[in-house]
C-alpha cells in the first residue's frame, strides 16, 4: 500500500474540483492506501469552518470526516492569510501550514502525487 | 517516496496567480531540504515567463522574473521550450540562466523526475 499525496487549488464552490478531489481520497483509503491534502491556492478555502451550502456537498463536512480518520489536511498559511482566513477558523483537525515545511514533506513521503486543479 | 519534482508551468506570468505559485512552489522544495532536485518547465503559454525586463509594478502584482531567478539562485534549473517561446515572442530576449530545450527532449527531462506538478 502507498501513500498518496493530493494538492487541491480549486475553491469549495463554483465547480466540482474539491468534490472529486475528497471522493478520490476517500477511494484511495478504502483501498488501503494513506493520503495527505496539501490546499493551495484558492484551495484553502476548503478549510474554512462553518461552510453552509443550501444545494451542494458540504466540503467541509467531508474535510471534517477524512481529518478525524486521520488524513493530514494542511493549507498554505500565505494563501490563507491572504484570503483573510485566520488561524482558529480552520475545520477541527485541519492544520495551517506551509509549502516549505508540509507540502514539500508530503511530496517526499509520498508515492504519488495528484492535483486537482483548472 | 520521491526527492525530485518538476512544476510544469504553461500559464503566462500574468492575468492568472498559477505561474506565480508554481514558481514558489518549486522554490519552497528547494529551500525545506525534504527535496532534493525542484525545477521548473516552461511550456506553451509558461514560455512567456522567461522573457526578461517584466514591469509587473505596473498592474502592482508580484515579480515572476524575480520568482524564477530566486528559484535559479538556489541551485534550481529553469528549462525553456524553444518552440514554443519562439511562437509566442520570437527574438525576446531570456533571463540569464534559464536552459532553452527543444520540445523533442521534454520527455527525457521528465523521465528524470518522481513528482510532475502542474500550474
Amino acid at each position: 500500500m502507498g501513500i498518496l499525496t493530493i494538492q487541491i487549488r480549486s475553491g469549495t464552490m463554483m465547480n466540482m474540483d474539491s468534490n472529486v478531489a475528497l471522493k478520490l481520497a476517500k477511494a484511495a483509503i478504502e483501498k488501503g492506501h494513506k493520503v495527505k491534502i496539501f490546499c493551495y491556492g484558492e484551495g484553502v478555502t476548503l478549510i474554512k469552518a462553518g461552510q453552509n451550502p443550501k444545494r451542494f456537498p458540504n466540503v467541509g463536512d467531508i474535510l471534517e470526516e477524512l481529518a478525524s480518520s486521520g488524513v493530514e489536511i494542511v493549507v498554505c498559511e500565505t494563501c490563507g492569510y491572504a484570503r483573510g482566513i485566520q488561524r482558529g477558523e480552520e475545520i477541527k483537525g485541519t492544520k495551517i501550514g506551509s509549502i516549505t515545511n508540509d507540502f514539500s514533506q508530503f511530496v517526499s513521503e509520498s508515492d504519488r502525487l495528484v492535483t486537482i486543479s483548472r | 517516496m520521491a526527492d525530485k519534482m518538476i512544476v510544469i508551468i504553461r500559464k503566462p506570468p500574468y492575468g492568472t496567480e498559477e505561474a506565480f505559485a508554481g514558481a514558489r512552489l518549486a522554490l519552497g522544495g528547494l529551500v525545506s531540504g525534504a527535496i532534493d532536485k525542484a525545477d521548473v518547465l516552461l511550456i506553451g503559454d509558461g514560455t512567456f515567463n522567461a522573457i526578461e525586463s517584466q514591469v509587473p509594478a505596473a498592474i502592482e502584482m508580484p515579480s515572476n522574473e524575480e520568482a524564477l531567478e530566486n528559484l535559479m539562485d538556489m541551485e534550481g534549473s529553469v528549462f525553456c521550450v524553444i518552440e514554443d517561446l519562439d511562437l509566442r515572442a520570437s527574438g525576446a530576449k531570456i533571463l540569464d540562466g534559464i536552459k532553452l530545450i527543444n520540445r523533442a527532449d521534454v520527455r527525457d527531462i521528465m523521465d528524470q523526475y518522481q513528482v510532475v506538478n502542474t500550474f
